[in-house]
Protein backbone atom coordinates (compact mmCIF):
# COMPACT_ATOMS: atom_id res chain seq x y z
CA UNK A 1 0.00 0.00 0.00
CA UNK A 2 2.78 2.40 0.99
CA UNK A 3 4.67 1.57 -2.21
CA UNK A 4 1.53 2.22 -4.23
CA UNK A 5 1.10 5.66 -2.67
CA UNK A 6 4.79 6.41 -3.16
CA UNK A 7 4.52 5.58 -6.89
CA UNK A 8 1.50 7.84 -7.28
CA UNK A 9 3.21 10.68 -5.43
CA UNK A 10 6.41 10.29 -7.49
CA UNK A 11 4.34 10.22 -10.68
CA UNK A 12 2.57 13.38 -9.69
CA UNK A 13 5.86 15.09 -8.84
CA UNK A 14 7.28 14.04 -12.24
CA UNK A 15 4.23 15.34 -14.11
CA UNK A 16 4.27 18.54 -12.12
CA UNK A 17 7.95 19.16 -12.82
CA UNK A 18 7.56 18.48 -16.57
CA UNK A 19 4.60 20.87 -16.70
CA UNK A 20 6.54 23.51 -14.79
CA UNK A 21 9.86 23.09 -16.53
CA UNK A 22 11.40 26.55 -17.04
CA UNK A 23 12.08 28.11 -20.44
CA UNK A 24 15.45 27.63 -22.09
CA UNK A 25 18.11 29.90 -20.63
CA UNK A 26 19.14 31.95 -23.66
CA UNK A 27 21.55 34.23 -21.86
CA UNK A 28 24.03 31.45 -21.03
CA UNK A 29 23.37 29.23 -24.05
CA UNK A 30 25.81 28.63 -26.89
CA UNK A 31 24.69 29.79 -30.30
CA UNK A 32 25.37 29.51 -34.03
CA UNK A 33 27.42 32.55 -35.06
CA UNK A 34 26.37 34.40 -38.22
CA UNK A 35 26.21 37.97 -39.51
CA UNK A 36 22.89 39.68 -40.23
CA UNK A 37 23.38 40.01 -44.00
CA UNK A 38 24.23 36.31 -44.34
CA UNK A 39 21.38 35.12 -42.09
CA UNK A 40 18.83 37.19 -44.01
CA UNK A 41 19.99 35.99 -47.41
CA UNK A 42 20.19 32.34 -46.21
CA UNK A 43 16.68 32.32 -44.79
CA UNK A 44 15.01 34.15 -47.68
CA UNK A 45 16.19 31.36 -49.99
CA UNK A 46 13.69 29.06 -48.27
CA UNK A 47 16.13 26.14 -48.16
CA UNK A 48 15.42 23.26 -45.78
CA UNK A 49 19.12 23.00 -44.91
CA UNK A 50 19.37 26.64 -43.86
CA UNK A 51 16.13 26.40 -41.92
CA UNK A 52 17.35 23.44 -39.92
CA UNK A 53 20.63 25.25 -39.24
CA UNK A 54 19.02 28.38 -37.80
CA UNK A 55 15.28 28.11 -37.13
CA UNK A 56 14.32 27.34 -33.51
CA UNK A 57 18.00 27.45 -32.55
CA UNK A 58 19.94 29.95 -30.50
CA UNK A 59 21.89 32.18 -32.88
CA UNK A 60 24.40 34.97 -32.26
CA UNK A 61 23.90 37.57 -34.97
CA UNK A 62 26.33 40.40 -35.55
CA UNK A 63 25.48 43.39 -37.66
CA UNK A 64 24.95 47.09 -38.07
CA UNK A 65 22.05 48.65 -36.18
CA UNK A 66 19.51 50.17 -38.57
CA UNK A 67 16.87 51.30 -36.09
CA UNK A 68 15.96 50.99 -32.42
CA UNK A 69 12.22 50.84 -31.67
CA UNK A 70 9.78 49.81 -28.97
CA UNK A 71 6.87 47.40 -29.33
CA UNK A 72 3.44 47.76 -27.65
CA UNK A 73 4.75 46.09 -24.48
CA UNK A 74 7.64 48.51 -24.22
CA UNK A 75 10.20 45.85 -25.21
CA UNK A 76 13.20 47.11 -27.15
CA UNK A 77 13.30 46.13 -30.83
CA UNK A 78 16.64 46.31 -32.64
CA UNK A 79 16.65 46.14 -36.43
CA UNK A 80 19.89 44.95 -38.04
CA UNK A 81 20.79 45.94 -41.59
CA UNK A 82 20.65 43.43 -44.42
CA UNK A 83 21.32 43.75 -48.13
CA UNK A 84 17.59 44.46 -48.71
CA UNK A 85 16.69 48.06 -47.90
CA UNK A 86 13.35 47.44 -46.13
CA UNK A 87 14.24 43.97 -44.83
CA UNK A 88 15.86 43.55 -41.42
CA UNK A 89 16.91 41.02 -38.84
CA UNK A 90 14.26 42.00 -36.31
CA UNK A 91 15.32 41.33 -32.69
CA UNK A 92 12.92 41.56 -29.72
CA UNK A 93 15.08 42.09 -26.64
CA UNK A 94 14.36 40.23 -23.40
CA UNK A 95 17.20 42.22 -21.88
CA UNK A 96 17.61 45.79 -23.11
CA UNK A 97 20.86 46.76 -24.80
CA UNK A 98 22.03 50.11 -23.44
CA UNK A 99 23.26 53.01 -25.58
CA UNK A 100 22.58 51.39 -28.96
CA UNK A 101 22.30 53.77 -31.85
CA UNK A 102 21.83 53.35 -35.59
CA UNK A 103 25.22 52.77 -37.19
CA UNK A 104 26.63 50.85 -34.19
CA UNK A 105 27.91 47.32 -34.65
CA UNK A 106 26.33 44.88 -32.23
CA UNK A 107 26.07 41.17 -31.46
CA UNK A 108 22.68 39.83 -30.39
CA UNK A 109 21.85 36.39 -29.08
CA UNK A 110 18.33 34.99 -29.37
CA UNK A 111 16.12 32.25 -30.78
CA UNK A 112 15.64 32.51 -34.53
CA UNK A 113 11.98 31.98 -35.43
CA UNK A 114 12.60 32.29 -39.17
CA UNK A 115 11.76 34.53 -42.09
CA UNK A 116 8.32 35.82 -42.87
CA UNK A 117 7.47 37.75 -45.99
CA UNK A 118 5.77 41.08 -46.10
CA UNK A 119 3.38 41.87 -48.88
CA UNK A 120 5.13 41.96 -52.21
CA UNK A 121 2.14 43.61 -53.95
CA UNK A 122 2.60 46.48 -51.56
CA UNK A 123 6.36 46.45 -51.89
CA UNK A 124 7.13 45.43 -48.34
CA UNK A 125 9.92 42.86 -47.88
CA UNK A 126 9.76 40.59 -44.84
CA UNK A 127 12.07 40.26 -41.84
CA UNK A 128 14.02 37.50 -40.17
CA UNK A 129 12.89 37.39 -36.55
CA UNK A 130 14.88 36.75 -33.41
CA UNK A 131 12.96 36.43 -30.15
CA UNK A 132 13.98 36.47 -26.47
CA UNK A 133 17.17 38.34 -27.30
CA UNK A 134 20.16 39.37 -25.20
CA UNK A 135 23.07 41.62 -26.05
CA UNK A 136 26.02 39.29 -26.68
CA UNK A 137 29.57 40.22 -25.79
CA UNK B 1 4.06 72.10 -74.89
CA UNK B 2 6.79 72.55 -72.29
CA UNK B 3 4.23 73.89 -69.84
CA UNK B 4 1.97 70.87 -70.36
CA UNK B 5 4.85 68.50 -69.76
CA UNK B 6 5.79 70.20 -66.52
CA UNK B 7 2.20 70.02 -65.32
CA UNK B 8 2.06 66.34 -66.26
CA UNK B 9 5.33 65.63 -64.50
CA UNK B 10 4.14 67.43 -61.40
CA UNK B 11 0.91 65.49 -61.51
CA UNK B 12 2.83 62.21 -61.71
CA UNK B 13 5.10 63.22 -58.84
CA UNK B 14 2.07 64.10 -56.75
CA UNK B 15 0.33 60.80 -57.57
CA UNK B 16 3.47 58.96 -56.57
CA UNK B 17 3.58 60.65 -53.17
CA UNK B 18 -0.09 59.88 -52.74
CA UNK B 19 0.36 56.23 -53.68
CA UNK B 20 3.13 55.85 -51.12
CA UNK B 21 1.11 57.46 -48.37
CA UNK B 22 -1.66 54.86 -48.65
CA UNK B 23 0.28 52.05 -47.05
CA UNK B 24 0.74 51.59 -43.34
CA UNK B 25 2.62 48.67 -41.84
CA UNK B 26 4.16 47.12 -38.76
CA UNK B 27 6.53 44.22 -38.33
CA UNK B 28 6.16 44.06 -34.57
CA UNK B 29 2.42 43.89 -34.12
CA UNK B 30 0.92 41.90 -31.26
CA UNK B 31 -1.42 38.92 -31.47
CA UNK B 32 -2.26 37.01 -28.32
CA UNK B 33 -4.69 34.28 -27.47
CA UNK B 34 -6.36 33.15 -24.34
CA UNK B 35 -8.05 29.94 -23.37
CA UNK B 36 -9.83 29.43 -20.08
CA UNK B 37 -9.78 25.89 -18.76
CA UNK B 38 -10.57 24.02 -15.59
CA UNK B 39 -6.94 23.46 -14.65
CA UNK B 40 -5.13 26.51 -15.88
CA UNK B 41 -5.57 29.53 -18.14
CA UNK B 42 -3.44 29.45 -21.24
CA UNK B 43 -2.20 32.75 -22.53
CA UNK B 44 0.32 33.19 -25.33
CA UNK B 45 1.70 36.21 -27.09
CA UNK B 46 3.38 36.92 -30.43
CA UNK B 47 5.05 40.32 -30.86
CA UNK B 48 6.47 39.68 -34.31
CA UNK B 49 3.35 40.10 -36.41
CA UNK B 50 3.70 41.66 -39.84
CA UNK B 51 0.64 43.65 -40.83
CA UNK B 52 -0.01 45.81 -43.87
CA UNK B 53 -2.94 48.21 -44.14
CA UNK B 54 -3.91 50.05 -47.30
CA UNK B 55 -6.01 52.98 -46.12
CA UNK B 56 -7.21 53.71 -49.66
CA UNK B 57 -8.68 50.28 -50.43
CA UNK B 58 -9.11 48.88 -46.91
CA UNK B 59 -6.96 45.85 -47.72
CA UNK B 60 -5.64 44.43 -44.46
CA UNK B 61 -3.17 41.59 -43.95
CA UNK B 62 -1.50 39.85 -41.08
CA UNK B 63 1.12 37.15 -41.04
CA UNK B 64 3.04 35.58 -38.20
CA UNK B 65 5.35 32.69 -37.41
CA UNK B 66 3.65 30.20 -35.10
CA UNK B 67 6.90 29.33 -33.34
CA UNK B 68 7.25 32.94 -32.17
CA UNK B 69 4.29 32.57 -29.78
CA UNK B 70 5.62 32.80 -26.25
CA UNK B 71 3.88 30.92 -23.44
CA UNK B 72 4.32 31.25 -19.70
CA UNK B 73 5.42 27.61 -19.58
CA UNK B 74 8.02 25.90 -21.77
CA UNK B 75 5.96 22.70 -21.94
CA UNK B 76 2.91 24.58 -23.28
CA UNK B 77 5.10 26.14 -25.96
CA UNK B 78 6.53 22.77 -27.00
CA UNK B 79 3.10 21.10 -27.09
CA UNK B 80 1.65 24.00 -29.09
CA UNK B 81 4.35 23.81 -31.77
CA UNK B 82 4.87 20.06 -31.94
CA UNK B 83 1.43 18.58 -31.32
CA UNK B 84 -1.26 21.16 -32.07
CA UNK B 85 -0.01 23.66 -34.65
CA UNK B 86 2.62 21.36 -36.20
CA UNK B 87 4.74 24.45 -36.76
CA UNK B 88 7.39 22.60 -38.80
CA UNK B 89 4.76 21.64 -41.35
CA UNK B 90 2.68 24.82 -41.12
CA UNK B 91 5.08 27.56 -39.99
CA UNK B 92 2.79 30.53 -40.68
CA UNK B 93 -0.65 31.78 -39.83
CA UNK B 94 -2.06 34.48 -42.08
CA UNK B 95 -5.08 36.68 -42.55
CA UNK B 96 -5.95 38.39 -45.82
CA UNK B 97 -9.00 40.57 -45.89
CA UNK B 98 -10.55 43.99 -46.06
CA UNK B 99 -12.10 46.56 -43.79
CA UNK B 100 -15.70 46.44 -45.02
CA UNK B 101 -16.68 49.65 -43.22
CA UNK B 102 -13.77 51.76 -44.46
CA UNK B 103 -16.06 54.75 -45.20
CA UNK B 104 -16.62 55.20 -41.45
CA UNK B 105 -12.93 55.87 -40.80
CA UNK B 106 -11.45 59.32 -41.27
CA UNK B 107 -7.69 58.73 -41.32
CA UNK B 108 -7.09 62.49 -41.23
CA UNK B 109 -9.00 63.12 -38.01
CA UNK B 110 -8.13 61.97 -34.50
CA UNK B 111 -10.65 59.56 -33.10
CA UNK B 112 -11.62 55.99 -32.32
CA UNK B 113 -13.48 54.31 -35.17
CA UNK B 114 -15.26 50.97 -34.88
CA UNK B 115 -14.65 48.80 -37.95
CA UNK B 116 -15.74 45.49 -39.44
CA UNK B 117 -13.20 43.20 -41.06
CA UNK B 118 -13.84 40.24 -43.33
CA UNK B 119 -11.36 37.87 -44.91
CA UNK B 120 -9.55 34.55 -44.98
CA UNK B 121 -7.82 33.25 -41.90
CA UNK B 122 -5.31 30.47 -42.53
CA UNK B 123 -4.19 28.46 -39.51
CA UNK B 124 -2.71 24.95 -39.48
CA UNK B 125 -3.08 24.74 -43.27
CA UNK B 126 -6.84 25.35 -43.14
CA UNK B 127 -8.39 28.51 -44.60
CA UNK B 128 -11.73 29.85 -43.32
CA UNK B 129 -13.60 33.02 -44.09
CA UNK B 130 -14.14 35.01 -40.91
CA UNK B 131 -15.61 38.33 -39.84
CA UNK B 132 -14.43 40.26 -36.83
CA UNK B 133 -15.12 43.61 -35.21
CA UNK B 134 -12.25 45.96 -34.50
CA UNK B 135 -11.27 49.51 -33.70
CA UNK B 136 -8.98 51.91 -35.51
CA UNK B 137 -7.54 54.72 -33.44
CA UNK B 138 -6.06 57.83 -35.04
CA UNK B 139 -4.01 59.92 -32.67
CA UNK B 140 -1.71 62.73 -33.79
CA UNK B 141 -1.63 61.15 -37.24
CA UNK B 142 -0.59 57.74 -35.85
CA UNK B 143 -2.70 54.75 -36.83
CA UNK B 144 -3.31 51.81 -34.52
CA UNK B 145 -5.79 48.96 -34.66
CA UNK B 146 -7.21 46.44 -32.23
CA UNK B 147 -9.54 43.50 -32.59
CA UNK B 148 -10.83 40.61 -30.56
CA UNK B 149 -12.59 37.52 -31.88
CA UNK B 150 -13.14 33.86 -31.13
CA UNK B 151 -11.79 30.90 -33.06
CA UNK B 152 -12.92 27.29 -32.73
CA UNK B 153 -9.98 24.90 -32.52
CA UNK B 154 -11.94 22.23 -34.42
CA UNK B 155 -12.50 24.58 -37.41
CA UNK B 156 -8.79 24.39 -38.18
CA UNK B 157 -8.40 20.63 -37.73
CA UNK B 158 -6.23 21.09 -34.69
CA UNK B 159 -6.36 17.80 -32.83
CA UNK B 160 -6.06 17.84 -29.10
CA UNK B 161 -5.69 14.43 -27.42
CA UNK B 162 -8.55 13.82 -25.01
CA UNK B 163 -6.11 13.23 -22.14
CA UNK B 164 -5.18 16.92 -22.21
CA UNK B 165 -8.36 18.33 -23.71
CA UNK B 166 -9.41 19.55 -20.28
CA UNK B 167 -6.30 21.74 -20.34
CA UNK B 168 -7.29 23.50 -23.57
CA UNK B 169 -10.58 25.16 -24.31
CA UNK B 170 -12.48 24.44 -27.53
CA UNK B 171 -12.86 28.12 -28.21
CA UNK B 172 -9.84 30.43 -28.21
CA UNK B 173 -10.08 34.16 -27.78
CA UNK B 174 -7.70 35.97 -30.15
CA UNK B 175 -6.62 39.57 -29.61
CA UNK B 176 -4.88 41.80 -32.13
CA UNK B 177 -3.07 45.08 -31.40
CA UNK B 178 -0.95 46.85 -34.00
CA UNK B 179 0.70 50.27 -34.06
CA UNK B 180 1.25 51.16 -37.69
CA UNK B 181 3.84 53.34 -39.35
CA UNK B 182 3.61 54.95 -42.74
CA UNK B 183 5.51 53.30 -45.55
Amino acid sequence: MLIFIAIIVLGMIAMYSIWNEPHKNIKDADGVKVNAVQLYSDLTKDSAMMKSKFVNNVVIVSGEVKKVLKNQNGDQIILLKTNVSDGSVNCTMEEKANNVKPGNTISIKGICSGYIGGDLDMGLPGDVFLIRCYPSI
Amino acid sequence: MMYKMIVLLMLFAFMNINAKAQIYYTKNGNISFFSKTVLENIDAENNQVISVLNVETGALQFSLLNNAFHFPKAKMEADFNEDYMESDKYPRSTFKGTITSLGDVNFNKDGSYPIKVNGDLTVHGVTKNISAPGTIVIKNGNVSATSSFKVLVSDYQIKIPSIVSNKIGESIEVKVACNYQKK
